[in-house]
C-alpha cells in the first residue's frame, strides 16, 4: 500500500462509539435519578478527557517551534487529538446546564450570606463565567482548526511549501502562550472555583503538566501500536520511543514538582484560607489517595522510567503508559470530586459511566480524524533530516 | 619469547575516524585481544570495534550513590529534628517529613554525582601519573587529530615481527611505532 | 526541489571546513599562545579595579558592622539577598545550557557550554559573598552545617534557610565537578601541546594522565549524561529552594504557590541573559563566528522570549490571585505594588521585563547581535529589578501599619554589589585567559562526516 494513503480505523472506531453511547445512556438514566451526581461525576470525566484534546494542541505547538524527530512520527495523533477540539465543547454542555448544582458562587442565595464571594462576584457570575468558557472554546478551536487544515494543506503536493510551514510556525509560536493563559484560566474556572474560597497560584500549572503528561501517554500508546505496521513500521526506532519515554519521565517529574511544590508552602503556612483544601482531601478516605499518588504516580512510574530498555521497548513502555493514563484519572479525581463531598470519600457508579461515556465518544471521533489522512506527515523541510538524524543516535 | 616483555606493545596511527574503526575491526577479528584504541574525541562503535564487552558499572554506582544520599539526608533530619534535638516549631511534627523533603533531595544529587565523578575515575584507573604509550612522540596527536591502535605485548598473540608487519599492513596506517616502558 | 528558507533549513551550528586540526588550533591557541588581544586587557583591567571595590567593601563592612548597609529593621534583607538571588539565577542559564540541551540532543550547546558553565561557577561565587557578609560574622558561616558540637544543638531543618545552605552548597559542588570533568579531555590537549615546563605540569596534573583510550571515552561519556540528568533536576530545586525562602513563610506577596517554577523560570531568562551579554562581546573579541553562529545566537533569544513569557505569567497569576483572594494583606501588597509606593519600580519592571522583551518576537532582532545585545542588557535590569521589588514591598509593608519601614540602599550597598560584578569579570576573564573557552572535543564530534579525513597540519 502506499505510504500515503490513510488507515482506516473502523473497528476501533465502531467499538469506542459503542461504549460510549451504552455509557452515555446509563448516564442518561443517572441524570434523572440524580442530576446532581450526575453533573458532579460528568465535570471530573470532562476534566479528564479535555486533557487529551488541549495537551495535543500544546504538544504541537511546541513541537512545531522545536523540532525534534520524536514530534515527528507523533505529529498526525497530536494534530487528530487536537482536532476534537469542537467535540469537547459540545461535551461541556451539561456543565453549563449544571452550573447552579456544581458551584456555590452561581447561587445567588449562598453569596448573599458569604462577604467573600460578593467581593469575587465581579468575576464568579453566571455570565461572565459563560463568556470566558465561550472564549476558551472559540480561541483553542480556532487554533487547532487552523493548523489542522494547513498541516494537511503541507502533505498535498511533493514539495516542501516553505511560506506555509513559517504559517503553521508563527501560529504555533502565538499557540502556545494563549494555551498556557486560556487552560489556567479554565481550569481556575472549572475545576478551583468549586471550592470559592481557596486559592493557589500554580493551580494553572498543575494542570498544563497534566495535560502534557496525559498526552504523551496517550501518543506512546498509539504508536507502539502504529509502529507494528505500514506506513509507521520502518519510520520509527527504538529512538523515538526513547525519546518519548525520557519526555514522559520529564513530566512525571514535573508534576511531582508542582503538587509537591503546592503541598509544602500550604502546608507550612498553615494559613486557614488555603490549608482547607488539604483538610477537605484527608479525611474520611480520601486520605488515602495522597499516598496512592505519591507511590505510584510519581515514585513507580519514575523508577519504571529511568531504565533505558524499558523506554526502548514499545511494549514495556505502552504498559507504563495505560498505568499513568490510570493514575491520570486518580488524580484528577482527587483534585475535584472531595469538593463535592469534603473529607468523606463516596464513589458513585456515576463516577465510572460518565467518564466512559466521554471517552468512548471523544476516541471515537479521535479515531474518524485519525482515518482521515496519512499517518506520516510529508514536505516538512526539516522532516527528512530529523528522521534520519536518528538512525544514527538510535 | 623474550622480546614479549621489551615493549609495552605496538602501535600504529591513523589519520581519520573511518581508518580507526576498520583497523580495530580487523585486529579484533584477527584474534588479538589485548588492544586498546585512542581518539581525541569519542566514537561511536569503537568499543565494539575493539572487542570490549565490559559491564556498564557506572549507572550502578550512581544509583547507589543516590540511595546512600537519600537515607543519609532524610534520617539526618529525622534524626536531629525528632530524636536528639526535638524543638517544637510552630507547632509542628517532630516528623515533618515534607519540610525535610528539599534537603533529602539535596543530599541525593550530592552523593549520585559524587558517585558518577569518582565512579567514573575510579574505573578508568585515574589519575594515572604514568603510562607508557606517552613515550611514543606522535601520541600528543592522540588529544588533537591522530588516531591511535595499540596491541599490548602481554596479548597471546603478539610477536614483535608478524604482529609489526600486520599492523603495517592495515588499511591507511600511516606509521607503526614500538611502545618502550 | 526548491532550496528551502533559511528560517527552515538551520543554519549549521559550525560553520563548514573545519576539521579535528583546525578545531584545536582555534581553540587552544587562544590560551597557550599566551598572547591576548586589547580588549582582554581593558575587560581585565575594568573587572579587576571593581573587585578592589569589593575587597574595600567588604573590609569595611567587616570592620564597621552591617550598619553600613541599608538594611534596617523591617527590611533586613535588601541589597544582600536580591543580589543573592540575582547571582544565583544568572548562573542557572549555565547548567541549563550544559545539562538540559545535552539531554535534549540540542548540539548547538556545544560552543556554548564550557563558558556558560564559568559563567555559573562565577556566579555561585558572587552570589555566595552576600550571604556570608550579611551573616556580619561569616567566620562562624560553620554554624549552618550540621556537626556534631558542644553546644548540643542541631540546624532547624524546617527553615528553608537552612534548606538554602544544602541547595547551593550542593549546587556548588556538582557545577564544578561537572565543568571540570568536561575539561578533562580538554585539558590533556593544553599539556600535549604546551611548551613550556610550567604548561606541561600544571595543565599534566590537572588532566590527570587522560590518554583517549576507547574504554576510557565509553564510561566518561555515560557519566557525562548521568551527570547532565543529576544537574538537571538539581539546578530546579536550587532555585526553587530559594524561592522556599520566600514562599514558605507567610508574608504577603511570598506566600504564593507559583513561586517555584515562577523563580525558576525567571533565572533561566536572567541567565540567557547573561549568557549573551557574555557571548556576543566574546564571539566578536576572539573572532569566533564560525563556531558562535548566529543560529547560537537565536536560539539564545528564542529561550529567553520563551521564559520570559513564563515570568509574565507568574506576574499576571500573582496580581490576578491576590484581588481573587481576597485576602487584606495580599490585596493591600499588591496594590502598594501596583499604585503605591513601589509603582514605579513595579511599573519600570514590566517594561523592561515583559514589554521591551516582545522585540523577540521579530527575526530581524533575534538577527542583530547589537539588538540582542541590548535586549539582553535590558533584562539583566529588569530581573534584578523584580528581586528588589519581591524584597523589598514585602518587607517595608507587612501586616502592621505600626511596624512598617522604608529601605534605601547606602552607597557601600552598591559598591558591594558592583565589586562582585568586578570580582565575576575578573574571574571570567582569567578563565578565557587559560582555559579552553570552548569545549574542544566535544567541537570536534561535531565534524560533518565523523573526523578529520583531511588529516590538517601535523606540525
Amino acid at each position: 500500500m502506499n505510504a500515503a494513503d490513510p488507515v482506516r480505523f473502523g473497528a476501533l472506531k465502531q467499538r469506542a462509539l459503542l461504549v460510549g453511547l451504552a455509557a452515555l445512556a446509563l448516564s442518561l438514566v443517572g441524570w434523572f435519578l440524580d442530576p446532581q451526581q450526575f453533573y458532579q461525576s460528568w465535570l471530573v470525566g470532562f476534566l479528564y478527557w479535555i486533557a487529551f484534546p488541549l495537551g495535543a494542541f500544546g504538544f504541537v505547538c511546541l513541537h512545531n517551534m522545536t523540532g525534534g524527530a520524536w514530534g515527528f512520527v507523533i505529529r498526525r495523533i497530536l494534530e487528530s487529538a487536537a482536532g476534537t477540539t469542537p467535540l469537547m465543547a459540545l461535551l461541556f454542555l451539561p456543565v453549563v446546564l449544571g452550573l447552579h448544582d456544581l458551584y456555590e458562587w452561581a447561587d445567588e442565595a449562598h453569596v448573599a450570606a458569604d462577604a467573600l464571594l460578593q467581593h469575587k462576584a465581579p468575576f464568579l457570575n453566571v455570565p461572565f463565567f459563560l463568556t470566558r468558557a465561550a472564549i476558551y472554546f472559540a480561541i483553542w478551536i480556532l487554533f487547532t482548526q487552523l493548523i489542522v487544515r494547513w498541516s494537511g494543506q503541507q502533505d498535498e503536493g511533493n514539495e516542501p511549501r516553505p511560506n506555509l510551514t513559517r504559517r503553521i510556525q508563527l501560529l504555533s509560536g502565538a499557540g502556545l502562550p494563549i494555551y498556557a493563559m486560556t487552560v489556567s484560566f479554565a481550569t481556575i474556572d472549572w475545576g478551583m472555583t468549586l471550592e470559592p474560597h481557596w486559592f493557589s497560584t500554580i493551580y494553572g500549572m498543575l494542570f498544563v503538566v497534566g495535560q502534557g503528561l496525559t498526552t504523551l501517554a496517550f501518543s506512546i500508546i498509539l504508536l507502539s501500536k502504529l509502529s507494528e505496521r505500514e506506513p509507521l513500521a520502518g519510520v520509527v526506532k527504538t529512538g523515538h520511543f526513547h525519546d518519548l519515554g525520557n519526555l514522559s519521565l520529564a513530566f512525571v517529574m514535573l508534576w511531582a514538582y508542582m503538587s509537591f511544590s503546592q503541598y509544602l508552602i500550604i502546608w507550612s503556612g498553615n494559613l486557614p484560607e488555603e490549608i482547607s483544601w488539604y483538610l477537605n482531601r484527608s479525611a474520611g478516605g480520601w486520605e488515602f489517595f495522597a499516598p496512592v499518588l505519591i507511590a505510584f504516580h510519581f515514585a513507580l512510574s519514575f523508577l519504571l522510567l529511568l531504565a533505558r530498555r524499558r523506554k526502548q521497548a514499545p511494549s514495556a513502555l505502552m504498559r507504563i503508559a495505560v498505568w499513568i493514563l490510570v493514575l491520570r484519572f486518580v488524580d484528577i479525581f482527587w483534585l475535584i470530586a472531595p469538593a463535592f463531598s469534603p473529607g468523606e470519600f463516596q464513589l458513585h457508579w456515576m463516577d465510572i459511566t460518565a467518564p466512559l461515556a466521554i471517552g468512548g465518544l471523544w476516541l471515537a471521533f479521535f479515531f474518524h480524524r485519525l482515518g482521515s489522512w496519512p499517518l506520516l506527515p510529508a514536505n516538512d523541510p526539516r522532516i527528512d533530516e530529523a528522521l534520519k538524524a536518528h538512525e544514527v543516535h538510535a | 619469547m623474550s622480546d614479549v616483555h621489551d615493549v609495552y606493545g605496538l602501535m600504529v596511527e591513523f589519520a581519520s575516524t573511518d581508518d580507526l574503526l576498520a583497523g580495530c575491526e580487523q585486529t579484533r577479528d584477527a584474534g588479538f585481544k589485548n588492544i586498546d584504541a585512542f581518539s581525541p574525541a569519542p566514537i561511536h562503535g569503537l568499543t565494539e570495534a575493539i572487542g570490549y564487552e565490559g559491564k556498564g558499572w557506572i549507572a550502578k554506582t550512581v544509583f547507589i550513590g543516590g540511595f546512600i544520599g537519600a537515607m543519609s539526608g532524610f534520617f539526618l533530619q529525622y534524626w536531629t529534628s525528632a530524636i536528639d534535638y526535638p524543638l517544637n516549631i510552630g507547632g509542628r511534627p517532630y516528623l515533618s517529613w515534607p519540610a525535610f523533603i528539599p534537603v533529602t533531595f539535596e543530599m541525593t544529587i550530592l552523593l549520585a554525582v559524587f558517585a558518577a565523578v569518582f565512579g567514573m575515575l575510579g574505573w578508568n584507573k585515574l589519575p594515572q601519573p604514568y603510562h607508557p604509550v606517552f613515550n611514543v612522540q606522535r601520541f600528543k596527536l592522540a588529544s588533537s587529530n591522530r588516531f591511535f591502535l595499540v596491541i599490548e605485548s602481554v596479548d597471546n598473540k603478539f610477536d614483535r615481527q608478524a604482529t609489526r608487519a600486520f599492523l603495517e599492513g592495515l588499511d591507511n596506517a600511516v606509521g607503526v611505532y614500538d611502545v618502550d616502558y | 526541489m526548491t532550496e528551502p528558507q533559511g528560517v527552515l533549513k538551520p543554519d549549521p551550528v559550525i560553520e563548514p571546513g573545519h576539521d579535528y586540526g583546525s578545531i584545536t588550533e582555534k581553540i587552544a591557541s587562544i590560551v597557550d599562545t599566551g598572547r591576548q588581544p586589547k580588549f582582554w586587557w581593558v575587560g581585565f583591567g575594568i573587572g579587576f579595579a571593581l573587585m578592589q571595590l569589593f575587597l574595600v567593601s567588604a573590609v569595611w563592612l567587616l570592620w564597621e558592622g552591617v550598619g553600613v548597609w541599608g538594611i534596617n529593621n523591617p527590611v533586613g534583607w535588601g541589597f544582600a539577598i536580591i543580589n543573592l538571588v540575582w547571582w544565583i539565577g544568572i548562573g542557572h542559564a549555565g547548567t541549563l545550557i550544559s545539562a538540559i540541551l545535552l539531554l535534549l540532543r540540542q548540539d548547538w550547546r556545544t560552543s556554548i557550554n564550557r563558558f556558560a558553565e564559568a559563567m555559573t561557577l562565577f556566579a555561585v561565587a558572587c552570589a555566595g559573598m552576600f550571604p556570608l557578609l550579611h551573616m556580619g560574622r561569616p567566620w562562624f558561616f560553620y554554624w549552618l552545617i550540621p556537626y556534631p558540637n558542644t553546644f548540643g544543638m542541631w540546624p532547624q531543618f524546617r527553615s528553608p534557610l537552612v534548606w538554602d545552605v544544602f541547595a547551593i552548597s550542593t549546587y556548588a559542588t556538582a557545577s564544578a565537578l561537572f565543568w571540570f570533568i568536561g575539561l578533562i579531555p580538554d585539558l590533556a590537549t593544553l599539556r600535549d601541546r604546551a611548551t613550556n615546563r610550567t604548561g606541561k605540569f600544571v595543565y599534566g596534573l590537572l588532566s590527570m594522565g587522560w590518554r583517549g583510550s576507547a574504554v576510557h571515552w565509553y564510561r566518561y561519556e555515560v557519566a557525562y549524561l548521568l551527570l547532565a540528568g543529576l544537574a538537571t533536576p538539581l539546578v530546579v530545586s536550587v532555585h526553587t529552594v530559594v524561592s522556599f525562602d520566600f514562599a514558605i513563610g507567610i508574608i504577603p506577596g511570598w506566600h504564593a504557590t507559583i513561586f517555584p517554577p515562577y523563580f525558576v523560570a525567571g533565572a533561566i531568562y536572567a541567565g540567557f541573559a547573561m549568557v549573551l551579554t557574555l557571548a556576543i562581546p566574546i564571539r566578536w573579541m576572539y573572532g569566533l563566528h564560525d563556531f558562535i553562529t548566529a543560529r547560537h545566537l537565536r536560539n539564545m533569544a528564542k529561550v529567553m522570549l520563551a521564559t520570559g513569557l513564563i515570568v509574565a505569567y507568574g506576574y499576571s497569576m500573582e496580581a490576578f490571585m491576590a484581588w481573587y483572594s481576597g485576602a487584606t494583606y495580599e490585596t493591600a501588597m499588591i496594590e502598594h505594588r501596583l499604585f503605591g509606593s513601589f509603582a514605579h519600580i513595579f511599573w519600570a519592571l514590566i517594561a523592561v521585563n515583559v514589554v521591551i522583551p516582545q522585540v523577540l518576537w521579530f527575526p530581524q532582532v533575534r538577527r542583530s547581535t547589537a539588538a540582542l545585545f541590548c535586549v539582553a542588557m535590558v533584562v539583566n535590569v529588569g530581573m534584578w529589578l523584580e528581586r528588589y521589588l519581591i524584597v523589598v514591598t514585602s518587607l517595608s509593608k507587612d501586616f502592621l501599619p505600626s511596624s512598617w519601614g522604608e529601605y534605601a540602599a547606602t552607597r557601600w550597598d552598591w559598591a558591594t554589589y558592583i565589586g562582585t560584578i568586578g570580582l565575576f569579570l575578573t574571574l571570567m576573564f582569567l578563565f578565557l585567559r587559560v582555559l579552553p573557552l570552548i569545549s574542544i572535543f566535544e567541537m570536534r564530534t561535531l565534524v560533518p562526516g565523523g573526523a578529520g579525513k583531511k588529516g590538517g597540519d601535523d606540525e
